[in-house]
């Protein structure tokens, strides 16, 4: 699963820090996300959504091998 | 903005630490070996002190320290807790049928821990089923 946080959060000229206290969720957890090593709960993927005025469906990517 | 979500308390894994320590050394204490117990004080204050310390920072390990943490955090502590009693489990059927093959069937303490071990994992997961 790939996805456009990193991408989306550069353009805002935000911090991963200032993401995550925007999300009320750790530096280190933002940074997981981005790098494809943790995928977020459906709650705290609609925040993304929300918070980048996008829906979940323009955020993250699903692989070939993600749609069974 | 600040960068963190310092969540949880910074105290809760030092006084597991000085909970346990102090009933680990009164116990040695009473039972008369009380170099050893004045030895125990000074370990679990020394891992009080690092684990205060180290839950004071803006990590994933702080947070695990703290019993706090974002969603992805609580998983890394879930999983790795579930790790742990998985292989606290073996040990207990491995001990057990060691106990048993040089005690003459006797399982000992190992018994215990894994009819501990199974039960508990049968109750949490009807209970958890329930629930999801």
């Amino acid at each position: 699963m790939r996805n456009r946080v990193g991408e989306l959060r550069i353009a805002r000229g935000w911090s991963q820090g200032e993401l995550a206290a925007t999300l009320g969720v750790s530096r280190q957890t933002v940074n997981s996300i981005e790098n494809g090593r943790y995928l977020p709960s459906l709650p705290l993927a609609l925040s993304l959504a929300r918070t980048f005025d996008t829906a979940v469906e323009g955020l993250f990517i699903p692989d070939t091998e993600d749609l069974t | 903005m600040t960068s963190s979500t310092l969540t949880g308390h910074r105290a809760a894994t030092a006084v597991v630490f000085l909970g346990a320590g102090g009933a680990l050394a009164l116990a040695t204490w009473i039972g008369g070996q009380r170099g050893l117990a004045l030895g125990l004080v000074g370990f679990y204050l020394a891992c009080a002190v690092v684990a205060y310390a180290w839950a004071g920072r803006d990590s994933d390990v702080g947070a695990a320290l703290r019993a706090g943490g974002d969603e992805r955090q609580r998983h890394l502590d879930r999983d790795a807790t579930a790790i742990a009693g998985l292989v606290m489990i073996v040990l207990a059927i491995v001990g057990g049928i060691t106990s048993a093959a040089l005690n003459g069937g006797d399982l000992g303490v190992y018994g215990l821990f894994a009819a501990v071990g199974g039960a508990t994992y049968a109750v949490a997961f009807a209970v958890l089923s329930r629930r999801s």
